[in-house]
């Protein structure tokens, strides 16, 4: 996607602090809360000893989710001879973990989709960097030899990591245009023109929606994971890594086009990974990638 | 006419000694060939292919290049485990199609059976296989056209990740597999004590669970041989198996029966599963009954049955 390369007058902050901070306080609090579903659903799917009566019922209870769930189920992904039509059927012959996985990721894309206003990031631009960045960060969790039950919290992560772009107005435009003209990382860019950053900004949703604090760090440290309290380091780490191959490779487009390259080194270190490793996954990220997007199509 | 081997016929891991001289402790893998149209078709790379292959080497290969079709049940360690030990992969003149199902959270096949080959497991290299090799992820199925009149169906059967039975049809013959899986069973509370018990779903979980066994049992159909899933008798199921994916030899035989196949081959013997004791159970299970004509047996490695 090419960016209109309108001129900036001056790279001088484009009003205070408090105005631009207020502003966003109030579209923040405008945003929808995460549905009592969404929080249950999450809550559930986080243990590993989820019983099929709980994650049956959490889904259940709200009709839409159900459907939408069902209908990833009967999409040409699993292409069943018999269409599933009940929930409980699902699990029966799917297995609880792979319906967990579709509703969770369903739900907080629903969640996060009401949510979207700004007219500067195109919405399926901005997904496809999103799914991008959670598929990667979770090939990379494999590719460090975590088990499979727990590389679903690096989709998810990877996922929500740029929430707080969300709330940027149309002024945001401004912040793309010179952020691709110097070059510049985007969150640099951020704090001059705005005296605020996407980091920041996730903070407060995550903080509205009582997200996770794994989900939280991932979403407040992603440029600067060793802030990241040293348990959700690795995870926090692996995502900035997986964000960085995503804007590298221009998968998607969420305004940085332009990593930072010095962070690359101090990425890798902290993933226990050499970049060779992670250039190897292209194929593995583009088919995960397309495999993901079925749930845009809801 | 197909022509059934088993290269193959243990669960989970090699378990070669004095034990299992008789059944075999090499994990599953079945050549099927097909004479007449000169097709040849392997299901499962467990440690059996490694002799399959050998065999290969020394009575197909003098008679040009090789080319096989490769159907993995799932990607269980297991099942995939031989693949590397595959002689005819490394031969540029080879062509081999691998098809397979891949669970909804993993990578593409290639990556899943592939993953096996990196220099912290193996020292080759999956990029470093000089044949044609094809990857193709396989889904529920009712009908494939596999050319020269053959023909497959597959459909999902009940294991921890995503595995298919597969039903090849040549001519007159039918050849079923069916493993690793369970019978499919309720998941849902049904004891109305118990403060989660929802009675719709408890109802409509037996009900799923009772119709997903029926369309196996619709799939097996008068096939003329079946290979099923036996690593358990029902006592030791029930004794902490539960929900490990595989059946119970009465379980296995009443499906079966049921389904009017004519032969059924009892497979995926439990590692910890002696000579003796296998024998000791055909004893039991696969004595001929004058009321069912179906023929039991526990699968051997290196057994030939011709459909």
């Amino acid at each position: 996607m090419m960016l209109p390369l309108t001129p900036v007058a001056a790279e001088s902050p484009m009003s205070d602090r408090k105005t631009k901070l207020d502003k966003i306080r109030a579209f923040v609090d405008k945003m929808p809360s995460l549905s009592t579903t969404v929080s249950k659903v999450l809550e559930i799917c986080s243990r590993t000893d989820t019983a099929p009566n709980d994650l049956n019922k959490v889904i259940s209870l709200d009709p839409v989710l159900t459907g939408q769930v069902l209908k990833l189920i009967n999409s040409a992904y699993y292409s069943l001879v018999n269409k599933v039509t009940s929930l409980t059927r699902a699990i029966i012959m799917l297995g609880l973990n792979t319906v967990k996985n579709l509703a969770l990721s369903t739900a907080i894309i629903r969640s996060v989709g009401q949510a979207k206003k700004s007219k500067a990031l195109p919405i399926r631009e901005f997904w496809a960097h999103s799914i991008g960045v959670g598929a990667m960060a979770k090939l990379l969790a494999a590719e460090q030899g975590l088990p499979i039950g727990e590389r679903e919290e690096y989709f998810v992560a990877g996922l929500l990591h740029d929430l707080g772009k969300i709330p940027f107005g149309d002024e945001y435009t401004e912040v793309l245009t010179l952020a691709g003209r110097t070059q510049e990382p985007l969150v640099q860019v951020e704090q001059r023109l705005m005296d605020i950053n996407h980091e920041e900004v996730g903070q407060m949703i995550a903080s509205k929606w009582k997200l996770n604090p794994v989900i939280t760090d991932a979403i407040c440290h992603h440029h600067s994971p060793l802030i990241a309290v040293p348990d959700n380091r690795q995870l926090v780490a692996t995502v900035a890594l997986a964000d960085f191959y995503i804007c590298l490779f221009d998968i998607g487009f969420a305004g940085n086009r332009f990593p930072d390259e010095e962070q690359l080194a101090p990425l890798l270190a902290l993933c226990d990974l050499e970049w060779e490793a992670v250039v190897k996954l292209a194929g593995a990220v583009d088919a995960e990638i397309k495999k993901a997007e079925i749930f845009l199509q809801i | 006419m197909i022509k059934v081997k088993f290269w193959g016929v243990r669960g989970s891991i090699p378990c070669p000694g004095p034990k299992t001289m008789k059944y075999g402790g090499n994990t599953a893998c079945i050549e099927l060939r097909f004479p007449e149209v000169n097709r040849h078709i392997i299901v499962d790379a467990g440690s059996g292919i490694r002799d399959l292959a050998n065999h290969m080497l020394a009575h197909d290969l003098p008679k040009g290049p090789i080319s096989t079709e490769i159907y993995l049940s799932h990607t269980h360690w297991d099942h995939i485990m031989g693949f590397p030990f595959f002689v005819p992969a490394y031969i540029p003149s080879t062509t081999i199609k691998v098809f397979g199902p891949v669970t909804y959270e993993d990578e593409p096949l290639e990556a899943v059976v592939g993953g096996q080959m990196k220099y912290r497991y193996f020292p080759v290299n999956m990029g470093e296989l000089a044949g044609k090799i094809e990857y193709r992820r396989l889904k529920e199925e009712p009908l494939i056209d596999l050319g020269d009149g053959i023909t497959l169906a597959t459909t999902i059967i009940n294991h921890p990740i995503t595995a298919l039975g597969y039903r090849f049809t040549f001519r007159e013959a039918v050849f079923c597999t069916a493993y690793d899986t369970e019978p499919f069973r309720n998941l849902f509370v049904t004891d109305p004590e118990d403060p989660n018990y929802d009675e719709l779903m408890a109802l409509e979980g037996e009900e799923a669970a009772r119709e997903q066994n029926q369309v196996l049992e619709r799939f097996f159909h008068g096939a003329d041989l079946l290979v099923h899933d036996a690593q358990y008798t029902r006592q030791e199921y029930h004794r902490g198996k539960v929900g490990w994916g595989h059946s119970p030899i009465e379980d296995a035989i009443a499906t079966a029966c049921k389904a009017g196949v004519k032969r059924l081959a009892l497979f995926h013997h439990d590692p910890e599963r002696s000579d003796d004791q296998l024998d000791a159970l055909a004893q039991t299970y696969c004595a001929p009954d004058s009321n069912d004509p179906m023929e039991i047996f526990f699968a051997r490695e290196g057994q030939e049955i011709i459909l």
